[in-house]
């Protein structure tokens, strides 16, 4: 067997590569656009799916994860009553692993003060409440245990704005006049934004004890409760409790959500999206690939009678595949990291104008690159192997 | 013996048909002969030149290459044999022409796994040995003929090969320009005793070689060289 000497370096290949390159910079740059548009719309289509449903998710976000909202549907079959109010002593006594529970009864009012009227919900509930929705208050406090027998009022904070007047906001001891009865202002609520998945929309309404709502409402029912868990596996809770309360409402149906898994369906929902659009950024990515082959294809073409030299002087046909290959990984390279920033500058400020927080999801990065280079080494693989697989003399005859 | 040839035979095809090019050619070279190879165009030639030094291979027929079998041998065992063993010198010069004289003379050494300084620093050793020392950094088109002939004359000669194979090297070059590669050619033969197989149509040049031998209709005869012609 003929004993043959060292091989080229692969380092050596590499530079001889970025040199033809360089030689061929219009051509070079053309196929360049291509995998720039395809790993940048990656990145930047998955940061701003991310981040949109990040966004989406943040309105939810501040109510915590281990809340179960009970509501009570109506049906035709059982038009048992609901009683006005609930005994939270014995439903804690029934169903362990209940930190906060707060019935609410829902009804709308008209509400004035020092001559200013407004419009609000009437919620009459109980202390927890507060708690369980993360409630924060700019005066005042909450309902307590000893309030039920009290016209005691919190005030949330569109209410309180609409009922006060400039130099003379409402404040903690005002009156109000709800029908016929003053109630006195205990506490005013911070804003808290509405959720599609708690019953009440705090800033437009008013807390009163829930005891009390039979002075302003006949026969009041009870339209809900909020329950604030203490233990992890909220969907065992929340059998337990529809079990629970089906037996203490007369077979009225019982409907236990758990708005965490709402959260967790709405960010399935919002990943698969931003998945779509990842897919969509991928057939860019394709199209740039096909981009890079046909420069290859070209370049192969263009540079037979160069490939030819190369084997008379020595090339091995994996020298030349080599070569060519590391042509297409190079421009996938500076392909993936100019797609990178460009992606990263289009989805900061994309998600800058839309007002809303900018993180880098941590997939995009890795994955728009890797395509790209993967896309680059798939559709360079062609060429570089048609090129080598050239015979010598053949290709020397090449014009 | 550098070379022994067995009955080989190529056929060139194209399309539907199968063009006979050589047949039954029997060669024997041995080491340090200079040889012409001489026929009319078409007659198939270079096509032995391009057997010979490996770039294609025959249809059937025996080839040894300084006693190896190189009908059998895989295409990296070819490369590292043109690589070690063979330089080419063409008519057309075969210059890479976006590389510099001194990059283009170092191009087999890379492959031979040296490193870029120290190929370049043997291309310009032998850039020196065909006078070019002061044209290193040129690129090709910045070149005339004579000089880019003897720049690629450089290039073969870099790897120190046993065999120099030269198709029509003077064919592009004025009369002048043509003698004195030929005389470098000639003297490489006398003074390193290389190999040389040069093809050629030039019956008077054909007479400066040891050995001429005369390829008709695909057939090859050893022919007599009219040794009165020979000078130097």
């Amino acid at each position: 067997m003929y004993k043959a000497s060292s091989h080229i370096k692969v380092t050596q290949i590499f530079s001889e590569s970025i040199d033809n390159l360089n030689l061929s910079k219009r051509r070079s740059i053309l196929a360049l656009l291509g995998i720039i548009v395809g790993s940048s719309s990656i990145i930047a289509l998955l940061t701003i799916g991310g981040n949109a449903a990040d966004e989406a998710v943040r309105i939810f976000k501040n109510m915590g994860t281990d809340i179960l909202v009970v509501g009570f549907p109506y049906s035709h079959q059982n038009r048992q009553p609901l009683p006005s109010t609930l005994d939270s002593q014995a439903l804690r006594k029934a169903v362990p692993g209940i930190s906060q529970i707060a019935p609410i009864t829902l009804h709308s009012a008209q509400l004035s003060h020092n001559g200013q009227n407004t419009d609000a919900s009437l919620v009459g509930t109980t202390q927890g409440l507060a708690d369980a929705i993360g409630l924060k208050f700019n005066a005042g406090r909450d309902l307590s245990r000893y309030d039920h027998r009290e016209t005691f009022a919190v005030v949330g904070a569109r209410v309180a704005k609409d009922l006060g007047s400039l130099g003379n906001p409402l404040r903690v001891g005002d009156l109000i006049r709800i029908d016929n009865y003053l109630f006195n202002v205990i506490g005013i609520a911070e804003s808290l934004p509405a959720t599609p998945l708690i019953p009440i929309v705090l800033d437009e309404s008013i807390l009163i004890p829930i005891e009390g709502m039979k002075r302003l409402r006949p026969a009041p029912e009870i339209t809900g409760i909020i329950i604030k868990a203490d233990e992890a596996d909220l969907a065992a809770l929340a059998e337990v409790l529809n079990s629970y309360l089906t037996q203490t409402f007369n077979g009225r149906e019982v409907d236990v959500q758990i708005p965490q898994q709402l959260l967790d369906g709405l960010r399935h929902q919002a990943s698969t999206f931003s998945y779509l659009l990842a897919a969509l950024g991928g057939i860019s990515l394709l199209v740039g690939g096909v981009g890079v082959m046909n420069v290859m294809l070209m370049s192969v073409a263009e540079r037979k009678r160069e490939i030819g030299i190369r084997m008379a002087l020595g090339a091995r046909q994996r020298d030349i595949r080599t070569l060519f290959l590391l042509e297409a990984v190079n421009l996938s390279i500076v392909g993936a990291i100019a797609g990178a920033l460009l992606g990263v500058a289009i989805a900061f400020s994309f998600t800058h104008f839309s007002g809303w927080e900018f993180t880098l999801s941590i997939m995009a990065l890795p994955l728009g690159v890797g395509c790209s280079l993967l896309t680059g080494i798939f559709f360079g693989l062609y060429p570089a192997i048609s090129a080598s697989k050239l015979q010598p003399a053949e290709a020397l005859r090449a014009e | 013996m550098i070379i022994s040839l067995d009955g080989i035979t190529y056929s060139h095809r194209t399309g539907e048909q199968e063009l006979c090019v050589l047949k039954d050619v029997t060669l024997d070279i041995m080491r340090g002969q200079s040889c012409a190879i001489v026929g009319s165009s078409g007659s198939g030639k270079s096509t032995l030149l391009n057997i010979l030094g490996l770039l294609s291979r025959p249809d059937s027929g025996e080839f040894h290459f300084v006693g190896y079998d190189m009908c059998s041998a895989s295409s990296d065992v070819l490369a590292s044999i043109r690589n070690q063993e063979i330089g080419f010198v063409f008519q057309s010069f075969n210059l890479l022409s976006r590389l510099t004289a001194l990059d283009n003379v170092a191009l087999p050494l890379s492959y031979r796994g040296f490193s870029r300084n120290k190929a370049r620093q043997h291309a310009l050793d032998h850039l020196k040995q065909v006078g070019l020392e002061d044209r290193v950094t040129h690129l090709p088109s910045e070149l005339s003929g004579g000089q880019c002939q003897r720049v690629a004359i450089a290039r073969a000669l870099v790897g120190n090969p046993s065999l120099i194979l030269a198709d029509e090297p003077t064919g592009n070059l004025d009369s002048q320009t043509a003698t004195e590669i030929l005389d470098i050619l000639l003297a490489l033969n006398r003074e390193q005793s290389v190999t040389l197989i040069v093809v050629t149509h030039d019956i008077a040049m054909a007479n400066h070689f040891d050995r001429k031998l005369e390829i008709r209709q695909g057939k090859m005869h050893e022919v007599a060289v009219a040794r009165d012609d020979k000078h130097v």
